[in-house]
């Protein structure tokens, strides 16, 4: 053999052990068969919302170790490769990076809010891998044409007002309030869902008499309040996101000013808003929820009774949509039979999945087929009013009783 | 007509609340000219020092603010004596830094032990108002504006008619000289921060039961009380008192007649305006030394 022969013997010796690196690098991460079945996910553990992503991080936890105590996925136990993004979205588009290329996880579960699921399921998009969101329901999440990305709730802002509308046009009109108020936060989960209530509510023949979206920091809502009051309107709609629904709420009361209806996204759902507007003032809010402890979705009970003997407190909406997260992932691997992401989505777009937030279906774009929980604060307790399957209370408080004084 | 003289009392009695807020900044950056990054955290101690005392004990919070401005006054001099004396001797800048380490430090225990869920306080007027006619006066604003008229006065006083507000006022203005005349400076600005961060108590009470607090909530509080104090000019209590009460109608107008959007906006744009045309607030003389530089 010659200088050039063995050049090119050696040559040819070094690609082919890379390439056998190379394959067996592959053949350990996402194409095992053998070993955890690893899922990866970025959540704002720290920040801003890191009380949300706790709760959400113990939903997820209790699903891994439901399934775990049941023999596994596809007989493999699951192990959660978790990072915190501290809610910034471009750690967030790291951090699913990461999960992909380097950690080389099997599978991915979403994250909290459209802020950052934005990122991440566009990365997961490119990576060709399945992406269930427990949170995000932005309608514009839901126009970029991906195919594997689905939410994990009943429906999205844009499908939020239907059950409230149905039960408005059900009542005679001579009950109907003509006028209506509204007023949002300029947020991604309030501001469009407001404009569909006004789009909706105007068919029926309500008239707008005040609309304004106000910024994220606003504080003080006396002036608003007034405004609205000004109005004399019979109905508000406000687009709250935490503190300022109560927030809201308290300034109506100082004016004394009691609409009959007065329906709040997100803000009632809260632990803290009875305290906040006075236990009694709760009376006849409406809101809508992904997700009930009441519900009679099955299993349902048997989490909320699992999540607080675990925890030593009730579960959150944002625990509850994080395990649904994974039993939607869940029943997609067990149908399918293997880690095979485009077979996972073709399965989940074509069946329904029965989950502790009711069965769920989604469209091509992984937008629910269906609408969330139209809840009523009645008696000191957030009742389910309406689709009936899911509803805890068979009565409506209308008109809404006036503000007590304290 | 109704409309406006509702818009001018809401601003009026809200302006009241955000002088509360910017008393002991108007000591501290006014006064001492040291940019004080924790006043926000102090606040919100003293919020949830009153929220404790209210939810513990039933003490109404404006009550509960005379028990709290102690503890509080004494954490000012702490930290007067620990952090901001020491680094004033190597570089003023740096207290900039420390300060705002001192509040995120401060954020984490308050989460650590509060949670970082809402809180408030709920005593019996927090939705109550009183109807003259048909303008309507909410009784948590009226109280927490009454309240700061009593401190803008109490501190005013304080420095016009006291032998200490002799001594707050020539060692701020003339280190130097107030040493020549037996004066300590350091000693001085001991007591103004116990001061400042002991008036705290009195913002903390009125921001427990007129909003929903966490520990982040000083992000937002320690930007609207530098709008206050830059407009009302450095070290001018009544000026301080003065502007947010022009800030707070400015954004009970704007709220009314322009937009709810421009609302947040108006408190940076104030400033802007007023800069351009007083560049040492509104309520201050030109002083040679501001001329000169």
């Amino acid at each position: 053999m010659n200088g050039h022969s063995k050049r090119v013997l050696c040559c040819a010796v070094a690609v082919l052990a890379t390439t056998l690196a190379g394959c067996a690098a592959t053949g350990s991460s996402s194409g095992s068969t053998s070993g955890p079945l690893t899922i990866g996910m970025s959540l704002p553990l720290t920040g801003p919302n890191a009380d949300v992503a706790k709760a959400g991080y113990q939903g997820y936890k209790l699903w891994a170790a439901q399934v775990n105590a049941n023999g596994g996925l596809l007989g493999r136990q699951i192990k959660l490769d978790v990072l915190d993004d501290g809610f910034d979205p471009n750690q967030t588009g790291t951090d699913y990076t990461r999960l992909i290329s380097q950690d080389k996880v099997d599978l991915l579960l979403g994250t909290f809010s459209s802020l950052l699921n934005a990122p991440a399921s566009a990365i997961a998009a490119r990576q060709q891998m399945l992406y269930v969101e427990p949170s995000g329901g932005s309608a514009a999440l839901f126009t970029r044409g991906f195919t594997n990305l689905f939410f994990a709730q009943p429906g999205t802002t844009a499908s939020l007002p239907n059950l409230f509308v149905q039960w408005f046009a059900s009542l005679p009109a001579s009950q109907r309030p003509t006028t209506a108020a509204y007023v949002t936060q300029d947020d991604p989960s309030a501001s469009p869902a407001i404009a569909v209530f006004k789009t909706k509510l105007a068919a029926l023949g309500v008239t707008t008499v005040y609309d304004q979206t106000y910024d994220p920091s606003t504080s003080n809502f006396d002036s608003i309040a007034a405004a609205v009051a000004h109005t004399e309107s019979q109905m508000i709609i406000q687009g709250s996101v935490g503190d300022d629904g109560p927030q809201f709420v308290r300034s109506l009361e100082k004016l004394n000013y009691s609409p009959k209806i007065l329906f709040q996204t997100n803000s009632p759902a809260d632990q803290a808003y009875p305290t906040a507007v006075g236990a009694k003032n709760t009376e006849g809010v409406f809101t809508m929820e992904a997700w009930s402890p009441k519900a009679s979705y099955p299993g349902n009970a048997e989490f909320v009774a699992s999540y607080t003997k675990t925890y030593a407190s009730l579960p959150s909406e944002d625990a509850a949509n994080s395990f649904t997260a994974g039993q939607v992932l869940a029943a997609a691997v067990k149908a399918v039979g293997r880690i095979d992401q485009k077979a996972l989505a073709d399965w989940l777009h074509t069946h329904t999945v029965n989950t502790i937030v009711g069965p769920l279906k989604w469209d091509a774009t992984g937008d629910p087929l269906g609408t969330g929980l139209l809840t009523q604060w009645q008696g000191g307790t957030l009742q389910v009013v309406a689709p009936k399957q899911a509803a805890t209370s068979t009565t409506i408080v209308n008109p809404k009783p006036a503000w007590s004084a304290s | 007509m109704i409309e406006l003289g509702q818009a001018l009392v809401f601003g009026i009695l809200i302006g009241g609340v955000y002088a509360l807020m910017a008393t002991g900044l108007t000591l501290t950056f006014g006064v001492m000219k040291i940019v004080n990054m924790a006043q926000g955290a102090f606040l919100i101690v003293s919020t949830y020092l009153c929220y404790a005392l209210w939810q513990h004990f039933g003490l109404d919070p404006i009550l509960a603010a005379f028990v709290v401005m102690l503890p509080m006054a004494a954490l000012g001099l702490v930290v007067y004596k620990l952090v901001i004396e020491r680094l004033e001797r190597i570089d003023p800048g740096l207290t900039i830094v420390a300060t705002f380490a001192l509040a995120l430090i401060t954020e984490a225990f308050l989460a650590l032990i509060w949670g970082p869920n809402q809180k408030t306080t709920t005593p019996v007027y927090f939705n109550q108002a009183i109807h003259i006619g048909q303008l309507v006066v909410p009784r948590a604003q009226l109280y927490a504006c009454l309240l700061a008229i009593v401190i803008t006065v109490a501190l005013r006083q304080t420095i016009k008619r006291t032998w200490l507000g002799h001594a707050i006022t020539a060692a701020s203005e003339n280190p130097e000289g107030a040493r020549l005349v037996g004066i300590e400076p350091a000693r001085v600005g001991a007591w103004i921060f116990a001061i400042a961060t002991g008036s705290t108590a009195f913002g903390g009470a009125a921001l427990s039961f007129l909003y929903q607090f966490t520990p982040d909530t000083q992000d937002a509080w320690l930007g609207l009380t530098l709008s206050v104090v830059i407009l009302g000019g450095l070290g001018s209590v009544a000026g301080a008192f003065a502007a947010g009460v022009l800030l707070g109608v400015a954004e009970s107008l704007t709220t009314a007649y322009v937009s709810v959007r421009w609302a947040t906006a108006v408190p940076t744009l104030l400033i802007l305006v007023v800069l351009t045309i007083r560049p040492q607030g509104l309520f201050t003389r030109l002083t040679r030394q501001d001329a000169a530089s």
